[in-house]
């Protein structure tokens, strides 16, 4: 696998969509790209915010935020 | 709201003067800070329902799993690394994993395949659909990205649409879609490649 190929094979890896048999052949180029492979792939995950900032903010009920606050209060007293 | 990246380029909705920094926000919950969760809380508890919701299209369970992933921040915030990214990126990724997760194990997603099946009848591609009205009242970055994205062929859309808020493998949108499963991933390929290339320039 050429470094191209590996570029549009972590494209897919980020978003869970690499099919099992092509992940190992994907991570041996993983490895044998090292730093290079790494940096790409982080730069890769930047869709996944990107992906969530396209979405239109959706309001949840103040209820929510109560009952996580109050389930975090009582986590830190345990 | 914290600065965001379309692809590897950045874009700076503005922080209010004074506000902490994400990064900052995840010291003070690494530390046992709640107000620190507090406010990511209010910072991002939007856009991560909104990404669960396009998952599951369920507004009670939504709501659910947006406190628990809220909850796993908290838990989990000591697996926060700066050198990996920044905390946006890792709460969508654990909140899209947590979603799609939720989905595949509940009964509910043979439902929720039925509406995005009547969805996918209605409206083939979502992110085009809203485009205007999005663009009345959104942001500067949401305004970007969509405009990125909607510069893409409807089917290169469609199968990142699958795979990303549907977590389906190149196999499932192949069958979902009636497709070759080459056509799937060529598509995935240059759908994912002009996205990032596009958000560069």
């Amino acid at each position: 696998m050429n470094f191209e190929q590996f570029q549009n094979q972590s494209r897919l890896y980020v978003i869970g969509a690499l099919e099992a048999e092509e992940l190992e052949e994907f991570e041996e180029a993983r490895k044998k790209f090292g730093k290079k492979a790494e940096d790409f792939i982080s730069k890769c995950y930047a869709l996944h915010e990107a992906f969530a900032l396209s979405l239109r903010p959706a309001k949840s009920s103040d209820a929510i935020k109560e009952r996580l606050m109050a389930m975090v209060k009582a986590k830190k007293q345990s | 709201m914290a600065q965001s990246r379309v692809g590897t380029r950045t874009i700076a909705p503005p922080l209010e003067p004074g506000a902490p920094s994400d990064f900052e926000l995840m010291k003070g919950i690494q530390a046992g800070d709640a107000d620190a969760l507090s406010q990511l809380y209010d910072r991002y508890n939007g856009i991560l329902k909104a990404l669960i919701l396009r998952v599951i299209h369920n507004e009670a369970e939504a709501d659910d799993l947006l406190q628990e992933i809220f909850m796993e921040i908290w838990n989990q915030a000591k697996n926060f690394s700066e050198q990996k990214g920044k905390p946006l990126g890792w709460m969508v990724t654990l909140a899209r994993r947590r979603a799609i997760d939720g989905l595949r194990k509940k009964q509910a997603y043979a439902r929720a395949e039925e509406r995005l099946q009547n969805e996918t009848e209605q409206q083939p591609d979502a992110w085009v659909h809203n485009a205007t009205e999005e663009e009345i009242v959104l942001g500067d970055t949401r305004v970007l990205i969509r405009k990125v994205i909607s510069s893409l062929p409807p089917a290169q859309q469609q199968a990142i649409d699958l795979a990303f808020f549907r977590g389906m493998s190149q196999r499932e949108i192949a069958a979902k879609t009636n497709t070759p499963l080459g056509t799937v991933k060529t598509r995935l390929e240059l759908g994912l490649k002009k996205y990032m290339t596009a958000s560069r320039t």
